[in-house]
């Protein structure tokens, strides 16, 4: 990725008119870490970055602003744009945003960023630790240049690419105003994994997954993370009825994990960054993943293909299987 | 020790279902008193949560029970239903609960005969799956 053209083409979209400010990736304050950066002028410009590390999603930051206060109904009407990044599970995301009118296509300018897939920070911070110094990454030819206090490393990329970038079918925006970078090729669909776990007993299913929840501490980082988590009252907020209760309980876990992974199901792009940001390795993805077979096989359907979709439990088919109905 | 009653709530449509169950009652056909009904006012009403919530705090089975697909007094919930129910109990499966726990049946405000089979069919199910104490919760 050509870090220089992503900044010309950031520079045409603060110098639109109707930009109030870009939201981009810069370097974060140590080691492998970015954060999102809010760009309004272009003597900011040169802090934007983009590298393999980019992991985290900047439309999160849209819906956390895309909430004005109610009476200002109008105003948002005249409403200015918000120029953000996209990669190809951003794009998707967006669309299901923008299908649900959670927010107006209207008020985004996108540039899109083919994505070659992410580092997963915990790997390469597992693999190099006690990084202090901005560390630099960049991609070539199946490995990782990575640059530590001037040192550099090569790494296969297979080593430090993150889960579900393995298994990434649209690494292309799909909604875009401006693409910056080639387009690349996805990967086919892949859901082994979720199809060993499917045939398991219902026993092991029990016992792998009260395994899993029980480690769970609800910090919420993957609710907090997800692009598409973004209702304004949200059921785990709510005291009557507290439909998940605080105390320490395996069982509450697997009740939140349960709702979430529902709350997902047809709406979830498999960015994986609730994996990525879980700090106790819940293997999320393989709830959300098996959401989204069964949507794909039962329904035809996947999350984010197109803006004008309407989102799929808002809709039925009159063939949809009824064979568990009495 | 007195053989094993299941607990099965079922959220009954006010439209069909519910009046189906009605008609069980006053045409004095016998079914099982295992089940506890709650009445909604459409299928399409029933929040994936409430099956959850009702499985937690003691139920071993939950029956959803609405108008026959194309009968339905909002003109699409039970289809919404349908899809939605689906997803869930394949979701559930999938965590290890047996998905026969959770059953939609549609049940017209005629089928006083079929509203007992069900519910017979739904109890005799259960019974053979046993108490759901792994999900229940401890304190209510």
């Amino acid at each position: 990725m050509n870090i220089q053209k992503l900044r010309d083409e950031a520079k045409r979209a603060i110098g639109r008119k109707e930009v109030t400010h870009l939201i981009g990736y810069q370097k974060g304050s140590y080691g492998f870490r970015i954060s999102p950066v809010f760009i309004e002028t272009k003597e900011e410009l040169d802090r934007l970055t983009f590298s393999p590390l980019c992991s985290l999603s900047l439309v999160n930051y849209i819906t956390i602003e895309g909430k004005p206060p109610k009476d200002n109904e109008e105003k948002k009407s005249k409403m200015k744009k918000v120029a953000l990044f996209v990669r190809g599970c951003d794009s998707r995301a967006l669309n299901q945003i923008i299908a649900e009118k959670g927010i107006s296509r209207d008020s985004l300018y996108i540039i899109g960023i083919p994505c070659n897939g992410v580092i997963d920070l915990k790997k390469i911070e597992a693999r190099f630790p006690d990084v202090l110094d901005n560390a630099e990454v960049v991609e070539e030819n199946g490995k990782y240049i990575i640059t530590i206090n001037e040192q550099s490393h090569e790494v296969p990329k297979e080593e430090l690419l993150a889960d579900t970038c393995k298994v990434c079918q649209y690494p292309n925006p799909i909604t875009y105003n401006k693409l910056v970078g080639d387009e690349v090729e996805g990967h086919p669909a892949n859901y082994d994994e979720i199809q060993s776990l499917e045939e398991k007993t219902p026993e092991e299913k029990w016992e792998f997954w009260q395994n899993q929840f029980d480690r769970c501490i609800r910090c919420y980082a993957c609710k907090n993370s997800c692009p598409l988590c973004y209702c304004d009252g949200c059921i785990l907020d709510k005291l009557t009825p507290q439909w998940v209760r605080r105390s320490v309980d395996p069982n509450e876990n697997l009740m939140f994990h349960v709702t979430r992974a529902f709350h997902l199901a047809g709406r979830c792009v498999s960015c994986g960054e609730c994996e990525r940001v879980c700090p106790v390795d819940i293997p999320l993805m393989k709830l959300n993943r098996k959401m989204e077979k069964d949507v794909k096989e039962l329904f035809d359907y996947e999350a984010g293909k197109d803006p004008e979709l309407k989102p799929l439990l808002n809709t039925f088919n009159l063939e949809d299987p009824d064979d568990f109905v009495l | 020790m007195s053989e094993f009653e299941p607990n099965i709530v079922a959220f009954l449509c006010n439209w069909c279902s519910y009046a189906g169950a009605d008609l069980t009652g006053t045409t004095r056909t016998h079914y099982p008193p295992t089940v506890k009904v709650i009445r909604v006012m459409c299928t399409g009403r029933v929040n994936p949560l409430f099956v959850l919530q009702a499985l937690r705090q003691g139920a071993d089975g939950v029956l959803i029970s609405g108008c026959h697909p194309g009968e339905c007094h909002y003109l699409k919930g039970n289809y919404l239903a349908r899809r939605r129910f689906l997803l869930m109990r394949n979701l559930l499966e999938y965590v290890g609960i047996n998905p026969l726990r959770i059953r939609m049946s549609w049940v017209s405000a005629s089928e006083g005969k079929k509203f007992a089979d069900v519910i017979a069919e739904v109890t005799e199910e259960i019974k053979k799956l046993g108490h759901l104490k792994s999900f229940k919760r401890e304190i209510l």
